[in-house]
């Protein structure tokens, strides 16, 4: 009796917590200025308007940097998953000599040991030599070389709780190894794809600090990085912010939503038999 | 097709699975593999499906050598002790799976497909998915996805294991009559002996990777060649008596056994194992002339007969008697054995007579 009453309580507590910060993200995006440093604070009745959304998106060029963060994240994703795939199924599946593919692997992941500025200047100077600064291109390198260990680590995983007698019947059957993984082990592990897919697109979305370094102009510039220039030596535009946060939000909350079914299934998967 | 191993070694690191194992299988023989588990039978397969890499000798599919032809290529057919049947697709897509891969037109697989599923009596499930199947039906549709070309071979990997007894038994005899059908050889590999008796044409027997015996079931069980296939193949198991051979008798401490007519290569003195299948031991309540005097340890009715474990002096031998037969724990008996079935084995365990 007592313990659903629990249970739901702390799932509307942690509900809340994670719900208030978007929610007055949400708010201030619509209120005027005035409204929005009121004291105390208005939470619900306040006069809307729209204004910091056109200042944001018609004013501003928060359309382009949301053109630029939805093309880097999506190829860099795509990037990830289609290399990071087949890498880690080739980790997972074939044993190499000398231990060879358990290295490889924690080679691959070693690139994620350190933290991530240590990369920046190196990075910055290859950009500028190959004159990839301020290009969409050079984000897309950088993150899907970022997202790889994430993805093969997790994709090997989903392949290595894939029974093989599947695959095995699958040649027997006369397919191809690359038919078999593409007709019989990809639909197995797609629910595994679905989740590693969700985390990939987040990273790349909300990445800051290699944006930051890589691109200045307009042209190149993602949304957290023009969000960020909003803190300004004279004001702090709140409403811009909150306007393009709440529109930065969207894109992976429809795709999430979209993948929500597999998501489960994913970060699960492997633990009960099916 | 034809299939030959020459000379197939094994190795995984230092450890050698299948040491030096030669075998001939003829044009639509079913030829059953059959060892306790670890004796390379199943590795031996998977030698020949192309899914385990040969270490040396050569595999030969109609006089044509494998050894380096991936699996895809090398047209076999092969069922898995776990069926593997694709977990995502209808019952009818993995039937229909193998014509697939070879680009078959669709029409053309329907029809195949509901010809197997007619033959194996599952056209009811070709709608559903694998999961929404019993052990016995998984087991067709892995049966149905086989046959549904004509493969060189079909391999066959304890196919039955899975299956609670009575539908074994069952699909035993299916197995069978298809076989004989559709005249395909077919290499199944299974521990159990009751397979292996009653479906084969010829049984190898295996252990920790070495061929033991290559013959048909009738022989293996009449003639083992050595004492482990002796004793592996029959139940309950064969009896052995260990003893030493002196003037025509097996004598050990507790007892000595005359060996009048059974020709015995070796000399006197020379230790002996004696074998003797429980059914060659008759067990009587009065004493009789030649009979060797026993206690009762313990029996146990089957219902159509009985199994009679016996002490004879420190010998524990079991023999199969009626089903009426009663007889106390330690109650006196007289065992005689039949003289003309008697196998003998030397030191080594190979067959001496």
């Amino acid at each position: 009796m007592h313990k659903p009453l629990l249970k739901y309580l702390a799932l509307a507590i942690a509900v809340l917590c994670a719900c208030v910060p978007v929610y007055w993200m949400l708010t201030i995006s619509l209120k005027t200025q005035v409204d929005q440093f009121a004291v105390p604070p208005i939470w619900v009745f306040f006069s809307p308007t729209l204004e910091h959304f056109t200042d944001a998106f018609l004013n501003r060029s928060f359309g382009q940097y949301f053109v630029t963060s939805a093309i880097v994240a999506s190829v860099s994703t795509l990037c990830a998953l289609v290399i990071g795939t087949l890498a880690a199924y080739s980790l997972a599946r074939f044993r190499l000599p000398y231990n060879l593919d358990n290295k490889l692997s924690l080679w691959i992941l070693s690139t994620r040991m350190f933290p991530a500025i240590v990369t920046a200047v190196p990075l910055f100077l290859m950009m500028r030599d190959l004159r990839l600064l301020n290009t969409r291109l050079s984000l897309i390198v950088v993150y899907t070389a970022f997202n790889l260990p994430f993805v093969v680590w997790m994709m090997r995983g989903f392949f290595a709780e894939l029974p093989r007698d599947l695959e095995e019947a699958a040649l027997i059957d006369g397919d191809s190894r690359i038919g078999a993984l593409f007709r019989i082990v990809l639909p197995l592990v797609a629910p595994g794809l679905a989740a590693t897919a969700v985390f990939c697109l987040i990273v790349s979305w909300n990445e800051f600090l290699f944006a930051l370094v890589l691109t200045q102009t307009d042209a190149a510039m993602t949304l957290p990085i023009g969000i960020a220039g909003q803190v300004t030596q004279y004001e702090i535009k709140w409403g811009v912010m909150s306007a393009t946060g709440a529109v930065a939000i969207v894109p992976i909350l429809v795709f999430a939503l979209a993948v929500q079914k597999h998501l489960v299934r994913g970060l699960s998967l492997g633990a009960v038999k099916g | 097709m034809p299939i030959v191993f020459k000379n197939i070694s094994k190795q995984f690191g230092n450890t050698s699975v299948v040491y030096d194992l030669s075998l001939t299988i003829n044009d639509g023989e079913f030829v059953v593999l059959l060892g306790p588990s670890g004796c390379g039978k199943t590795t031996t397969l998977r030698m020949l499906a192309g899914l385990e890499s040969v270490s040396s000798g050569d595999i030969l599919i109609n006089d044509e050598r494998v050894n380096d032809i991936p699996t895809q290529h090398r047209d076999l057919a092969m069922v898995f002790q776990s069926y593997a049947l694709y977990p995502h697709m209808t019952i009818a897509e993995n039937i229909a799976y193998p014509l697939r891969v070879r680009k078959v037109d669709s029409r053309l697989r329907e029809e195949k497909v509901k010809r197997v599923a007619t033959l194996l009596e599952i056209e009811s499930l070709l709608d559903r998915k694998p999961k929404q199947l019993s052990g016995g039906e998984r087991q067709r549709v892995a049966l149905a996805r086989a046959i549904i070309r004509e493969p060189r071979a079909y391999l066959m990997d304890e196919p039955l294991s899975n299956l609670d007894a009575r539908l074994r038994v069952q699909m035993r005899g299916e197995l069978k009559r298809l076989q004989h059908q559709l005249r395909t050889t077919t290499i199944y590999v299974t521990h159990d002996q009751a397979e292996a008796m009653t479906l084969a044409h010829r049984v190898a027997v295996m252990r920790k990777g070495k061929l033991q015996q290559f013959d048909t079931p009738m022989n293996i069980y009449d003639r083992p060649a050595n004492r482990f296939v002796a004793e592996f193949v029959g139940s309950p198991s064969m009896n052995f008596i260990d003893g030493e051979l002196s003037h025509g008798k097996l004598i050990n401490q507790d007892l000595s056994i005359e060996l009048n007519n059974s020709p015995v290569g070796p000399m006197t003195g020379s230790k002996l194992t004696l074998g003797i299948r429980p059914e060659h031991i008759q067990v009587r309540r009065t004493a009789e002339v030649g009979a060797l005097p026993a206690r009762v340890y313990v029996t146990e009715l089957m219902g159509n007969e009985t199994f009679v474990f016996l002490m004879v002096g420190e010998n524990k031998l079991v023999a199969r008697a009626p089903a009426d037969f009663r007889a106390d724990e330690e109650e006196p008996v007289w065992v005689s054995l039949d003289s003309t079935k008697l196998h003998f084995f030397d030191s080594e365990g190979t067959r001496v007579n």
